[in-house]
């Protein structure tokens, strides 16, 4: 299967402090890849390079077989992009910036954009600078999927919105793959909202991935182990150890690429399990991190 | 009862759980066969179609296709393509042995709730037995 975005060894500096270092990720067509990470990881930055805003110093950015930023304007009219803060021009109605931006995109899904207008209880004639922060992101999505793009590029774009308008806006989005399979690539604190949709999950932290995983092998790779015995004879597991609390009795670790078969491996060294939990998303992600950055040798 | 109208069924599957261990294409098959088993769905009710059920839980499409799939391998539904998929009624002995496994899973449920408050499987027993007498009084 082909990649939808391909980024290949990319670096970019666009001051002092922070920096893009040897990024690559790949977004598999079809999936529905969820992009974390902590605020100044460098996600909107990444989002930026892939669609060719900026220019990267080093390596190679594949877009739907475009490559970029050479052939961002190719690649642009096939992406519907929601970015990060409202992007549209505050002098006109609703009713004229739907036809602006119409213009652009011939495969634009009239039908669909006066039902969502309906739905999402937006009226023609309200101008820009009067909507809500919730209508302004209704509208923004309606913009990129009627465009009946192969590829949606969302930068958080629930990010602010009550939980009514959350649902309405990812809905929407999911309805539109369900029709017309098109690749999602999302960043978004809400990790909760990712883990129901996302198959895929990247990972970003101080510029570079820290983890790229389908989402079922990041969820079941890691695991809460409660042990108790003589835990040092677990040096060399077969496991990463991303922490550790507690001595002898009622140890809890918190261990990566787990399998089931290792409790045997554990059991052979005499040490008992009392419990192995399941950590959701969030709970995955904040321990990976932690790990990292305590700079641990797990990656 | 019937459920004629999608909307029944998207109640019946608004609460699955995303954080659950239980992968959510499992969640909605075992939901769907209670919905079966218990007479909440019948012969030949149409579920949802991917993008409705898909879209209203916010769940990936490719999610709900899985446990459309798992539904029909397992005899309770029927997938007639392009048409979308319909309920179907399992053999009486199928539905007895979902039935059976929902009183299962719920008596397993109510058991590791008492375990974790320190309550004895025994001492629930006394409390069910005690229970089920006087709602037969």
């Amino acid at each position: 299967m082909m990649d939808a975005i391909r980024l290949t060894g990319v670096g970019y500096r666009p001051g002092a402090g922070f920096a893009i270092e040897n990024l690559s990720l790949a977004v598999p067509e079809g999936a529905i890849y969820g992009f974390l990470g902590p605020n100044g990881a460098g996600k909107t930055t990444t989002i930026r390079l892939l669609l060719g805003l900026l220019r990267p110093a080093q390596g190679q950015i594949t877009v739907l077989g475009e490559s970029i930023p050479d052939r961002a304007p190719q690649a642009l009219g096939r992406i519907g992009y929601v970015p990060e803060r409202p992007h549209l021009y505050r002098f006109l109605t609703v009713g004229e910036s739907l036809r602006f931006h119409r213009a652009f995109h011939p495969r634009w899904d009239q039908a669909w954009a006066a039902e969502l207008l309906g739905g999402f209880g937006l009226a023609l004639d309200r101008p820009l600078r009067r909507l809500s922060k919730g209508e302004m992101g209704k509208l923004m999505m309606l913009q990129a999927l009627c465009q009946r793009p192969e590829l949606l590029v969302l930068d958080e774009p629930t990010d602010g919105l009550d939980p009514v308008v959350r649902r309405e806006v990812m809905s929407a989005v999911v309805e539109y793959v369900a029709e017309h399979r098109a690749t999602v690539f999302i960043s978004s604190h809400l990790v909760h909202e990712l883990e129901r949709l996302c198959d895929w999950v990247g990972v970003m932290d101080r510029g570079t991935l820290v983890t790229q995983l389908p989402m079922t092998q990041l969820k079941n790779g890691i695991k809460r182990l409660r042990i108790t015995g003589p835990v040092e004879r677990l040096d060399g597991a077969p496991f990463a150890v991303l922490s550790r609390n507690g001595q002898g009795p009622g140890a809890v670790w918190i261990v990566d690429q787990w399998e089931p078969a290792m409790t045997s491996w554990i059991a052979e060294r005499g040490v008992r399990i009392d419990a192995i939990d399941d950590l959701d998303l969030e709970e995955g992600f904040v321990e990976r991190l932690r790990a990292r950055r305590r700079g641990g040798n797990h990656v | 009862m019937t459920a004629k109208h999608p909307g029944l069924v998207l109640k019946w599957l608004e609460d699955v759980d995303a954080r659950s261990p239980v992968p959510l294409y499992e969640q909605i098959a075992s939901r769907l066969k209670a919905a079966v088993g218990g007479g909440i769905l019948a012969d030949g009710d149409p579920l949802p179609s991917v993008r409705l059920l898909a879209g209203d839980l916010r769940i990936n499409p490719a999610t709900v296709v899985q446990a459309y799939r798992l539904l029909a391998s397992d005899g309770f539904a029927e997938i007639r393509h392009g048409a979308g998929t319909f309920v179907r009624s399992p053999s009486s002995d199928q539905r007895q042995r979902e039935r059976d496994a929902q009183a299962r899973r719920l008596v397993r449920q109510l058991l590791a709730e008492g375990a974790r408050l320190g309550i004895s499987a025994r001492e629930m027993k006394t409390a069910w037995d005690d229970t089920v007498q006087e709602r037969s009084r």
